[in-house]
């Protein structure tokens, strides 16, 4: 009888890792395995790629890379500016390539980890418009190319809101309106909630004078009882499955939520709103050098640039890429950002200076 | 036995097990919604299966989640089940010391073992990779498989062993015939269980995977920031099906044998 | 003479103590020495003491996070004892074919993507999920029952996430009683639910220590589950460790956070070995 119930459990353990283990051998041939990975300086055609995942950088754009030039991408895929931090400076000699928000360039750059990129490898770059180019955090172009933009404004059901009883929402100040009880949706971080009780109030993002952080405390605590969720990925599913009406996102999401319900329109805060440009940075140890400018510049043809604005639903970087646009991508205000839109947006800047008191406030916000 | 108490039994491991596989069936059902998003159910379609067999993203990260899985799940049970063995034979206190340090790896956030490996890792100069992923899979994954395991070394009937003892047993003899058959099903659980932990880690493999290797869990939760598509529903579709099929197939077998067995 | 006996008697478990020391010995110092020290402007970590991160561990607020951490933690160790220690107790009463059958099926579902696990969850709880519909298509409710986003959904979430381990556990020490104790019991007279409290439950309290470790300690650091079931309405101390780490740039506060969050259940722990301890199974500390 013992014996064999344990056959029979071994049989059935011994089956399991055998499909799987034939599974994960089955095409080791593929020099793409984990084996490879210390290959050094760039003996052979490939490049390492660190950024967020899925289709941040679409497959179908490294693919066509991938035949047209021989060399093989390596994608690595991480979830957080902080994470490429960590990863791209305990191992510089391990990655060419990786794409990071604005601050996060501001922060290697000083940390001397980020390679001056060679202008004359990059005949491309002059497709990049200039509105993005020359930011805070990379004054003279030296260090990173703007790839993609995004912006958080306000995702609106007006329907929804005036099926409430509310008046139309134009602005921030909007979202204070008591008929909103449990119907606002917001990014979860404490920077982005803070900026946006500040820009309502007629202030400026970080703020630091303790006079105006306390009226805006006191102002976000007043803002409680109408948010029914704080989420960062999905918030535009709040607004499909109808319960919030109104939600404060990036962009790309919006544009999502948009595409699933027609009746969602966007509200850009006259207020203001925060911009975020991800972008590409060499590592300083870079081991395949010139295939990274091979790529950087294949990234920045302008049908290419174009191609990837449409499957990601980021605003474009890309200038020549225009006329590769579709028309509904030309006419989405969400994709092509109208000028006045993007001049009434500013970054985040010094986040970590501001954090500690913030994300205090914040807490306190949540555990009331 | 009388029937009633054997009913209830029944009805309430048949409610455990319903409520245990419903959301794993509305995953299953949100793998054929013609919508990326889990917020609609706009209509049926198969698209997500196609979408995912011409993916070789996804099918590279399954392979080495599998591997790194199965690998792990070895090398603890192993180090697991000597820790708990070991244990049997030590002084009181050194048994509590063992106690002590096995529930360390559960102990340390996440983050915390993950940046403090990526440095520890890059000091020794290891390769990042396979191995890297499956020493600190392993890390976290032995205290199960001792915990579980000693669990059941406790049920041993002491006087068995010292009888084998008595009988002029050597040490090794001792664990061969006696009590690892006897623990045999536990370690073979925990060895599930640790399947299921490696197969689902995501914090400590983004710092321990090399630039070329992404493991299933990292590319899914790594795709958040741009969506999470439902061909990851299609893909946890099918290796439930697939190890459902295996589970079934070894059933049949295993009883074929007994009935062989009994005539 | 008795040392070297004591030494050899030692030995065979030595490698692992060493290997699992070394690995997370490293990293808890790390963690240790982290939480004191500063940070620059942009976020980097510079070598200079401060104790200001413990100052902040102890703020009213964040006080208030290992509170609901704890109360999170603690009522998720309950609820999957509760319901899984009658799984685990049937099941190991089954003939022993359908045993095996049953433990596999109740660790397979924990083979997919706790993500997607969650998001399962709420395709049946949320506002336009499959619960809500059912009900509304029934005729049972007139408006959507708002099931998310609440304490009750993430516990929901931690319990369900964690609930095998407490099930193994148990089903492991279960496994073997004694059957002539129990028959004993019964021939003695005392009713079934008697031999259950005096005989079948003590001896089960080491596996259900077992299960409570393994349940505890991870839900204090499951932040998605919080973020994604309880719509990031409440903090939990897995989400200020990670934000800290990521986001908030402050490496040495999510150090302090961490060994706060050590101390909290390693006092849990202590306590609770002291409570077990009339039973002489004191299985941990």
């Amino acid at each position: 009888m013992r014996n064999t119930k344990i056959k029979s459990i071994l049989a059935i353990a011994l089956s399991i890792i055998l499909v799987f283990a034939l599974a994960g051998c089955g095409n080791s041939g593929e020099p793409n395995g984990s084996n490879d990975q210390i290959d050094g300086n760039g003996g052979s055609k490939q490049i390492n790629l660190m950024t967020w995942g899925g289709d941040f950088i679409p497959r179908e754009i490294i693919s066509q890379f991938e035949e047209k030039t021989g060399i093989k991408v390596n994608y690595k895929e991480v979830t957080s500016n902080e994470d490429m931090q960590s990863l791209l400076e305990a191992n510089p000699d391990q990655y060419d390539l990786a794409v990071v928000t604005d601050y996060m360039v501001d922060i290697l750059r000083q940390n001397g980890s980020l390679e001056k990129l060679d202008k004359s490898k990059l005949s491309n770059f002059s497709n990049i418009n200039p509105v993005y180019q020359g930011n805070y955090y990379d004054e003279n172009n030296e260090y990173s190319i703007p790839y993609a933009v995004s912006i958080s404004f306000l995702l609106v059901n007006p329907e929804a809101v005036a099926a409430l009883g509310a008046d139309p929402i134009t602005s921030y100040k909007d979202l204070w309106q008591e008929e909103l009880k449990d119907k606002i949706v917001l990014i979860d971080w404490s920077v982005e909630i803070m900026g946006l009780v500040l820009k309502s109030l007629g202030y400026e993002y970080n703020e630091t004078d303790p006079v105006k952080v306390a009226e805006a405390k006191e102002k976000l605590f007043e803002l409680r009882d109408n948010i029914v969720r704080f989420e960062t990925n999905t918030p535009e599913d709040s607004l499909i499955n109808g319960e919030a009406v109104a939600g404060f996102m990036y962009s790309n999401q919006a544009v999502k939520g948009q595409a699933a319900d027609e009746k969602l329109e966007p509200v850009f805060p006259e207020e203001g709103m925060p911009i975020y440009i991800d972008s590409f940075v060499m590592s300083h140890k870079a081991p395949n050098r010139d295939h990274a400018y091979e790529f950087l510049n294949f990234i920045m043809e302008p049908e290419i640039s174009a191609r990837i604005s449409v499957i990601t639903n980021f605003a474009s970087t890309n200038s020549a890429a225009e006329e590769y646009l579709p028309e509904d991508f030309k006419n989405n205000p969400m994709l092509n950002l109208p000028d006045e839109v993007v001049e009434n947006t500013s970054f985040y800047i010094n986040v970590a200076e501001v954090t500690e008191e913030y994300d205090h406030i914040y807490t306190e916000f949540k555990m009331r | 036995m009388n029937t009633k108490p054997k009913r209830f039994r029944i009805f309430y491991l048949s409610l455990f097990f319903v409520i245990l596989y419903i959301p794993v069936l509305s995953v299953i059902l949100y793998s054929f919604n013609q919508s990326p998003s889990t917020a609609q159910w706009t209509g049926f379609t198969m698209d997500w299966y196609k979408d995912l067999f011409q993916d070789r993203v996804i099918v590279e990260a399954f392979k080495i989640s599998i591997l790194v899985a199965v690998s792990t799940s070895i090398l603890s049970a192993i180090l697991g089940t000597a820790a708990a063995i070991g244990t049997l034979n030590v002084t009181k206190r050194m048994e509590k010391t063992i106690n002590g340090v096995m529930i360390l790896p559960l102990l340390v956030p996440e983050v915390a073992l993950g940046v403090s490996l990526l440095l520890f890792f890059t000091a020794l100069k290891l390769p990042f990779g396979y191995l890297t992923l499956v020493l600190s899979h392993s890390l976290f994954c032995v205290p199960y498989v001792y915990i579980m395991v000693q669990l059941r070394l406790k049920e041993i009937d002491k006087s068995i062993i010292e009888a084998a003892k008595d009988l002029g047993a050597a040490k090794w003899q001792i664990i061969k015939t006696i009590i690892l058959p006897l623990i045999m099903p536990s370690i073979l659980t925990a060895s599930l269980l640790a399947v299921a932990i490696s197969l689902d880690d995501v914090v400590i493999s983004t710092y321990m995977a090399g630039p070329t290797s992404t493991t299933l869990p990292v590319h899914v939760f790594s795709m958040m920031r741009v969506g999470v598509t439902p061909k990851i529903n299609a893909l946890c579709t099918l290796i439930l099906v697939g190890t459902f099929v295996i589970v079934g197939f070894s059933q049949f077998i295993s009883k074929k044998s007994n009935q062989k067995e009994s005539i | 003479m008795l040392k070297t006996k004591k030494i050899k008697q030692n030995a065979p478990v030595v490698p692992v103590l060493i290997w699992i020391g070394f690995l997370v010995g490293v990293p808890l110092i790390y963690v240790l020495a982290l939480s004191f020290l500063s940070r620059d402007h942009l976020g980097n970590v510079v070598l200079e003491f401060t104790l200001d991160n413990y100052k902040r561990v102890v703020d009213p607020v964040y006080l208030k996070v290992f509170y609901s951490s704890f109360l999170l933690a603690a009522l998720t160790g309950l609820i999957t004892l509760l319901i899984g220690y009658p799984v685990a107790y049937f099941t190991a009463n089954l003939e022993s074919k359908k045993r095996s059958l049953a433990i596999i099926l109740i660790i397979l579902p924990f083979w997919i993507s706790s993500l997607l696990r969650t998001y399962g969850w709420i395709i049946l709880l949320g506002n336009t999920g499959l619960i809500n519909n059912m009900l509304l298509k029934l005729n049972i409710i007139q408006q959507p029952l708002n099931m998310m986003y609440h304490f009750g959904t993430v516990l929901v979430g931690t319990t369900y996430m964690l609930i095998p381990f407490m099930i193994i556990a148990v089903f492991n020490s279960v496994g073997k009683l004694d059957r002539s104790l129990l028959e004993a019991s019964y021939d003695l007279g005392a009713s079934k639910w008697k031999t259950f409290f005096n005989i079948t439950l003590p001896l089960t309290v080491p596996g259900i220590a077992g299960g409570f470790t393994l349940v505890f300690i991870p839900s204090l650091g499951m932040y998605f589950i919080s973020d994604l079931l309880g719509g990031g309405m409440t903090i939990f101390l897995g989400n200020v460790i990670n934000t800290q780490a990521t986001r908030g740039r402050n490496k040495p506060l999510a150090a302090a956070f961490s060994v706060g969050m050590i101390v909290l259940v390693l006092i849990v722990l202590f306590i609770y070995s002291r409570v077990i301890r009339d039973k002489k199974e004191g299985l941990f500390l």
